[in-house]
């Protein structure tokens, strides 16, 4: 019999050009301490969507497996970053090599300005998204959380938009849910926080504010225990949805019993 | 002759496809991307495709990444 609970989670999907999900988690495959953790981090998570990235393969480990022996294409959405790239030009380029597997027409592009900070370059995301956008790629673009570029890059065409929380890998969550509340005012187009999340309480205040979905990746592969953590992420996720979903009560600055007064 | 593959010198016989480079580096085919002089080369590309002396090979796969 089919619960309330799982028929709410169940009819509440969302959509990135076109293509429909459900689990409102996405992963990363980066920084786990193998593949097989990371496969089974995945499992936990319930994710459906996972990043991964290109690199060139190592000509000294002959025959070795690859990712693609842990993640199952057909069963994940995979989406190829450009992380590392820092002009339009090799972003673009790092998003052909990718489609080029025949996999995914997913990029998750993200063109940095800075090595210490891993700011995003406003101008050079700008310019590849359009480029991107005009090749038909589905192109989910990772951004700062400023509400002006946020709609810059709608406008351009991007299938979603991913402010970042904070600083990517810092675990430090959402500094200024001011900024995503005013993107997700200004924006139609799917908003996502990507990077920044420290724990599973960040995730729920980041589906609390109303965006569709939350990307991470170093809050579950360096947790002590990052099995527990895709679980718990998991849960978070579910949780701050239905939380969005259910809407809040005002805050207060004075109390307001929740029992009747004694009229005895 | 000489190729330059993911940054490194190799020798190779003369003309070989770059199918037949993929093989003898034991790469396996099925989940590597292949770049010559930064062109692309589609799978079904790379049996007839005869690489020539200095030429720059990428081939790159999907890692980890977030």
């Amino acid at each position: 019999m089919t619960t309330i609970l799982e028929q709410v989670k169940a009819e509440d999907t969302y959509q990135i050009n076109g293509k429909t999900f459900i689990s409102r988690l996405l992963v990363g495959t980066g920084k786990y301490a193998s593949n097989e953790l990371m496969a089974q981090c995945l499992e936990a998570s319930g994710t459906q969507i996972v990043t991964v990235a290109l690199r060139r393969v190592n000509l000294e480990n002959k025959g070795e497996k690859t990712l693609l022996d842990y993640i199952n294409p057909k069963k994940y959405t995979l989406l190829p970053n450009t992380a590392g790239c820092y002009s339009a030009e090799e972003a673009i380029r790092v998003a052909h090599l990718a489609r080029a597997t025949g996999i995914s027409d997913f990029v998750k592009l993200e063109v940095l300005y800075d090595e210490k900070t891993l700011l995003p370059d406003p101008l050079a995301t700008l310019e590849a998204t359009k480029v991107l956008v005009k090749e038909g790629f589905t192109v989910m673009t990772y951004t700062s959380d400023d509400p002006v570029m946020a709609q810059k890059l709608e406008q351009a065409g991007a299938h979603a938009v991913m402010p970042a929380g904070s600083p990517i890998g810092s675990g430090q969550g959402v500094l200024n849910p001011n900024n995503i509340r005013i993107i997700l005012e200004k924006l139609k187009c799917p908003v996502l926080i990507d990077a920044g999340v420290g724990s599973a309480s960040d995730v729920a205040v980041a589906m609390e504010l109303g965006v569709v979905a939350v990307l991470l990746n170093t809050a579950i592969a360096h947790a002590k225990d990052p099995l527990r953590m895709g679980h718990a992420m998991r849960q978070a996720c579910e949780a701050g949805r239905l939380s969005y979903l259910a809407g809040r009560i005002p805050k207060k600055l004075y109390a307001q019993a929740s029992t009747p007064s004694k009229d005895f | 002759m000489k190729l330059l593959v993911n940054g490194e010198n190799k020798e190779f016989s003369e003309g070989i496809s770059l199918d037949e480079l993929i093989r003898q580096l034991g790469v396996r085919k099925e989940t590597v991307v292949a770049e010559v002089n930064r062109q692309i080369v589609q799978n079904d590309q790379r049996p007839g495709w005869k690489l020539a002396e200095g030429d720059q090979v990428e081939l790159i796969q999907f890692v980890g990444g977030g």
